[in-house]
């Protein structure tokens, strides 16, 4: 999986809260509503500000706090290419394999990139450049199950092919 | 193994598994909240799911958003209420409490246990001795379809606890002392034990307060090995229930081990808006306390109430000072009331709301205007979690938040004697 784009950079702890308020929360969303509220918890017009395929660079233990997905589905839907960060709360980590967005841990990045750097990123591979500074670092080994949950695009696809491969079954057992 | 990874290994139906491997369990429990259960009810649709694969699994409460305030609230209970019964889950709890202190009161919680939950704080239930997690919304809803979703086997941290307690400290101080010792990232993606002398001493009540927090440390779950405590209070709330305790086998099963001496700490605060900036309560008598927020899954238990009210038995707040008050669940609510402690909080000028949530779901009364400044028993103080952006807020313990509330700025418990008013 190879991703470019510029970067947006934020601090340390950053919260789900921050990343998406919870006076946004609706039991249902609208295609790109979620998207539209992006961030506004640092600044409100972030969402305008944003072009498809930018990454996100943020500092230690991003995404910490609340377990809600919208922080990681919010980030899929602006067409965030990947979210970049030495170390991620627990459950946002979860989120973002789950919504398909490419979650991407590299020491010490937080250092070396600055906002609106061009930044190149390729799984497959495992490395990481600011092709501004020229700087580049290797990244750490992903579970191949999380990747594979990316590639996939998430779990909903990963649930469906599940789902479709039981119900041919049972429908050969009835056969 | 660590006792965590014996739970992890029987729900996976396996023999053993290692720190690190990623396997496929199916749960006991699984709580879905108000907003949980629309959320992963709409995403099993997309799925493509229609039956809930273990609805005998399935808990749903109704504590973030209700009683609604929204009408696409009550639009979305009324959904989830017909979703739940054509599904057959028969386990619904609406209103009565936050459902990570009903959980352990009715039982769900218990030695050895699995449990899965659409909220963060689900890792409260682990001071049972089990392995409680918070999940996202499609995690849920691939659970629900599916009847398993993956786990990672944690790598366990434990904090041995030791000395005695200085007057008015306690579990929620620890875990502040140790947001600020360790920072908010403390144990990422780790398992969180407490053990040692001081543990075995702590009530179910204050273990849930330590557990509770681990979240905010950056947790998967935390763990306190079942002993007699336990045994009485999972006996209490669900007398038919059999369990398995499971143990550590050695000490070379951590991957770290702290030694925490609690004797030296001392009412402690977590000033906004990051939880590892820490100070000692009796520094910040300059803070002007707007709103004291009281309750929610890590202080809303009846201990609380009664540390509460000894405080404010006999005194008001202080004139500028309000105070909000959400019971954790029906239960304490009920018990509070028998033991005329909402009667003492109210007389001193508190308001009371409904049990769930509170401010703390961002969804019910009493938030802040911008430059006001709140204390709470909750958990976090992240920016804007009461309202406003611009508004302030500090954690403390119930007997911090109380005194504080009195004083009409924070005060150590312990100096509310002494102090004089603020006007």
């Amino acid at each position: 999986m190879h991703i470019k784009g510029r970067a947006w950079t934020f601090g340390r702890n950053i919260n789900t809260d921050l990343i998406y308020p919870k006076m946004w929360f609706r039991p249902t969303y609208e295609p790109g509503e979620m998207a539209s509220h992006l961030m506004v918890g640092i600044d409100e017009e972030f969402p305008k500000k944003l072009k498809c395929g930018d990454v996100i660079v943020g500092g230690q233990n991003f995404g910490c706090g609340s377990s809600r997905e919208e922080a990681a589905a919010a980030m899929k839907e602006a067409g965030i290419g990947a979210v970049v960060a030495p170390s991620f709360g627990r459950i946002y980590t979860r989120n973002c394999i789950n919504v398909g967005l490419p979650i991407v841990v590299s020491p010490g990045i937080d250092e070396h990139v600055t906002q609106g750097d061009e930044i190149e990123i390729d799984l497959a591979e495992g490395y990481i450049r600011n092709l501004r500074s020229g700087y580049e670092a290797r990244l750490p080994p992903m579970a191949p199950e999380s990747l594979r949950l990316i590639q996939d695009g998430g779990i909903a696809n990963y649930t469906r092919r599940v789902l479709e491969e039981r119900r041919k079954a049972s429908g050969a057992a009835l056969a | 193994m660590h006792a965590l990874s014996k739970i992890i290994a029987k729900h996976a139906n396996r023999q053993s598994v290692e720190v690190g491997e990623i396997v496929n369990v199916t749960p006991d429990y699984v709580m879905l909240n108000d907003r949980g259960a629309a959320r992963a009810a709409d995403l099993l649709r997309k799925m493509g799911g229609d039956k809930v694969f273990y609805p005998e699994q399935i808990v749903v409460v109704f504590d973030h958003h209700y009683p609604p305030i929204r009408q696409q609230d009550s639009v979305s209970q009324k959904r989830t209420r017909e979703w739940i019964k054509e599904q057959g889950i028969t386990k619904f709890h609406p209103g009565e409490g936050i459902g990570h202190v009903i959980f352990p009161e009715k039982g769900y919680a218990f030695p050895g246990a699995l449990i899965f939950g659409t909220d963060s704080h689900t890792v409260t239930n682990s001071a049972l001795g089990c392995l409680a997690t918070g999940m996202g919304h499609s995690d849920i809803a691939s659970y629900l379809a599916l009847g398993y979703n993956w786990l990672r086997v944690p790598e366990v941290i434990r904090f041995d606890l030791h000395g005695e307690f200085k007057p008015s400290v306690c579990a929620k101080d620890i875990a502040l002392r140790i947001a600020q010792l360790y920072g908010e990232d403390a144990a990422p993606y780790l398992g969180v034990e407490f053990a040692g002398p001081l543990v075995a001493k702590l009530p179910i009540s204050e273990r849930l307060v330590l557990c509770n927090m681990v979240i905010d440390f950056g947790a998967k779950t935390g763990y306190i090995q079942p002993d007699e405590t336990t045994t009485r209070f999972v006996t209490a709330r669900a007398p038919d229930r059999e369990w398995t305790v499971y143990t550590t086998d050695s000490d070379e099963d951590y991957g770290r081990i702290v030694d925490l001496d609690v004797s030296e700490i001392e009412p402690l605060v977590a000033i906004p808006h990051d939880l590892s900036d820490v100070r000692s309560a009796s520094r910040l008598s300059s803070v002007r306390i707007d709103e004291a927020v009281f309750g929610t899954c890590t202080g809303g238990r009846i201990e609380d109430f009664r540390i509460a009210a000894a405080i404010m038995k006999g005194r008001k707040l202080a004139p500028h000072t309000r105070m909000m008050i959400n019971p954790g669940s029906r239960e304490v609510y009920m018990q509070a009331m028998r033991e005329g402690l909402i009667d003492t909080m109210m007389q001193a000028g508190a308001q009371v709301g409904i049990t769930g949530c509170g401010p703390c779901s961002g969804c019910h009364q009493g938030m802040l205007a911008p430059a006001e400044n709140a204390i709470t028993n909750a958990s976090r103080n992240f920016r804007g979690r009461f309202g406003s952006p611009e508004a302030n807020i500090y954690v403390a313990s119930s007997a911090t938040v109380a005194a504080s509330a009195i004083a009409g700025c924070i005060v150590s418990p312990t100096d509310l004697m002494t102090h004089q008013p603020t006007q």
